[in-house]
């Protein structure tokens, strides 16, 4: 998952009227892109800055920061944030130690059914999180497999409550966060020669030093990006807490949804939205300064 | 031979915890593959029988056919048009050099990064305005939804196309000008078919991106105008039961053919 080939394209030599063929092949793109993705998010952040009117459900025009305050002193919506950051970092950590291994054997295996792991990788997330929500719904309802099978087995005497719990959500966001990171360090572990590994081995180094020492800090990029992109995703989950937590369980995402929609708060919902997005970057850029200090060390 | 048994055993260790991994991804669709086959309504195990009845069931309610049909048009239409914007965009970035090129290129790739609900509910909002200052019917309708389905699937079509021009080697373009071909001809002959992976990857990547968005579709259909995430979730809110499951099976069967399909072109590994 880089974009290597834009930031290092093929230096190519500057000639008469090329400014104006790219500038003819790029604009109708990028004018659609500012329209159509830019200027919503600079009207967002203008709607955060109204009033609303909670007596007559409507949105006044203002300049000030109440949306914002509003959110950091309620401890209902302070609590939701906390439990979203929560569950991101838990479900992060999980997808690294658990995709780790999938990563190295797909980036290494000879195997001519690579395509089709890769596949059985890829599939599931165009599948759409519904769907696999309702997947999960299968294995955790009071009579679905895991119950069932305890029962059955009598390990249990009544179903455990799996279904609309924290448990639930996590569990799911796992599963629909994994495969994008399997498929970041795949990527960047592909590109680590095999024979440094190989170096390290004859070098006398047991397995877990050669990890640490050799692989870890190689395949670091790739860890980053798949880190960076597993917790960006888990921190605007939205059909699987909505899914599997049910209606008492909150994380940021439906949050939004409901205040935009359900209380027609747009001035609030906008806030939310932006708090989300602030959030989510001031976290990934201080682990990426964390992880690169590390690293340098 | 201690060494041997060693590196054996550390082999099934490493393969072992990559199978329970693929596992764990494989778990929902499993289950809900499962579920689409049985022959009673509630989903309790073990299953009674099994039955193909749920997939006929399908037909029954309109509402599924609807929003497949919407969910295929307005991801037709859509990657139509985000071909259109971003195959030519593609080609300026990496053939051309001009000021804020870097920039402008992550621009195009952002879509990717903005959480889906906030580009649900930024693009509602600029409906809203769009609305009061033009006095047109924006909010909830067709083209409005093509747009914003549009705007998530350039990024795709952007990174594709660009993966693959990178790997054409420029001198074969020369050549065919030398040769007498001007520059329309020399697109069409040579550099179009030599990136037809990419972009073949970029617009099946990009309908399958657009057919199964959820989060930014949620706040931008209209009454009568649902995509087939959005009814799959709603009836999901509301109950589990093998009809829902067969509408999923028949969503992961078209999905793989599709990514069957796109991995004749290119090999998913390079691209993904």
């Amino acid at each position: 998952m880089t974009d290597t080939a834009i930031a290092h394209g093929p230096v190519v030599e500057k000639r008469r009227g090329e400014g104006l063929t790219a500038a003819a092949l790029l604009t109708p793109a990028t004018v659609f892109v500012a329209i159509a993705l830019l200027a919503p998010l600079v009207i967002l952040f203008r709607y955060s800055l109204n009033e609303f009117v909670p007596a007559r459900k409507m949105m006044v025009e203002a300049v000030t920061i109440a949306n914002y305050i509003k959110f950091f002193t309620d401890p209902y919506y302070t609590t939701i944030l906390w439990t979203t950051v929560r569950i991101a970092v838990l479900v992060t950590a999980v997808c690294l130690v658990l995709g780790f291994p999938l990563a190295y054997v797909v980036a290494r295996t000879q195997s001519r059914f690579k395509n089709l792991l890769i596949i059985s990788i890829v599939l599931p997330l165009f599948v759409g999180n519904s769907v696999r929500a309702a997947g999960w719904m299968v294995v955790f309802g009071n009579k679905g497999f895991v119950n069932a099978s305890l029962m059955g087995l009598g390990l249990i005497d009544k179903p455990f409550e799996i279904m609309f719990t924290e448990k639930a959500v996590i569990i799911g966001i796992i599963a629909v966060n994994l495969p994008f990171m399997v498929l970041s360090l795949q990527s960047v572990i592909e590109g680590i020669d095999r024979s440094v590994e190989e170096a390290a081995f004859s070098l006398g180094a047991p397995p877990a030093t050669m990890f640490w020492r050799v692989l870890w800090p190689l395949a670091l990029p790739g860890i980053l990006a798949g880190t960076i992109l597993t917790f960006i995703l888990a921190m605007n989950a939205y059909a699987t807490p909505f899914l599997l937590g049910g209606p008492l369980f909150k994380m940021m995402a439906p949050l939004i949804y409901n205040q935009f929609t359900q209380q027609t708060n747009w001035p609030f919902g906008g806030a939310i939205a932006f708090i989300l997005m602030t959030v989510t970057l001031l976290l990934t850029v201080a682990a990426n300064l964390i992880i690169q200090r590390r690293a340098a060390r | 031979m201690i060494a041997v048994i060693r590196r054996r055993a550390r082999r099934w260790a490493l393969n072992g915890a990559a199978a329970i991994t693929l596992g764990y991804i494989l778990t929902p669709l499993v289950f809900v593959t499962w579920l689409a086959f049985f022959r009673q309504e509630i989903p309790s195990f073990p299953p009674e029988g099994y039955s193909m009845r749920w997939f006929a069931a399908i037909l029954d309610q309109p509402k599924f056919v609807e929003g497949f049909r919407m969910s295929f048009q307005v991801g037709v239409l859509a990657t139509f048009f985000g071909l259109s914007l971003g195959v030519p965009a593609a080609l300026a970035v990496v053939r051309h050099r001009f000021a804020f090129r870097v920039p402008l290129s992550q621009l195009l790739l952002m879509p990717l990064i903005v959480p889906g609900v906030v580009l649900g509910t930024a693009m509602y909002v600029f409906q809203v305005e769009a609305e009061k200052g033009l006095d047109v019917d924006v909010l909830g309708t067709f083209y409005a939804l093509v747009a914003g389905h549009t705007v998530i699937i350039i990024p795709w079509v952007v990174r594709l196309v660009t993966a693959s021009l990178v790997g054409v080697d420029r001198s074969i373009e020369e050549a065919a000008q030398n040769l007498g071909a001007n520059a329309f001809v020399t697109f069409w002959r040579i550099t179009l078919p030599a990136i037809r992976p990419g972009i073949v990857a970029g617009a099946l990547f990009g309908f399958v991106t657009s057919f199964g968005n959820l989060e930014m579709s949620l706040f931008l259909v209209g009454p009568g105008r649902t995509t087939l995430p959005i009814v799959v979730l709603q009836y999901l809110e509301w109950k589990i039961d093998p009809t829902i499951a067969a509408v999923s099976v028949v969503q992961i069967l078209l999905i793989g053919i599709a990514m069957l399909i796109t991995d004749r072109y290119v090999k998913l590994a390079r691209v993904v």
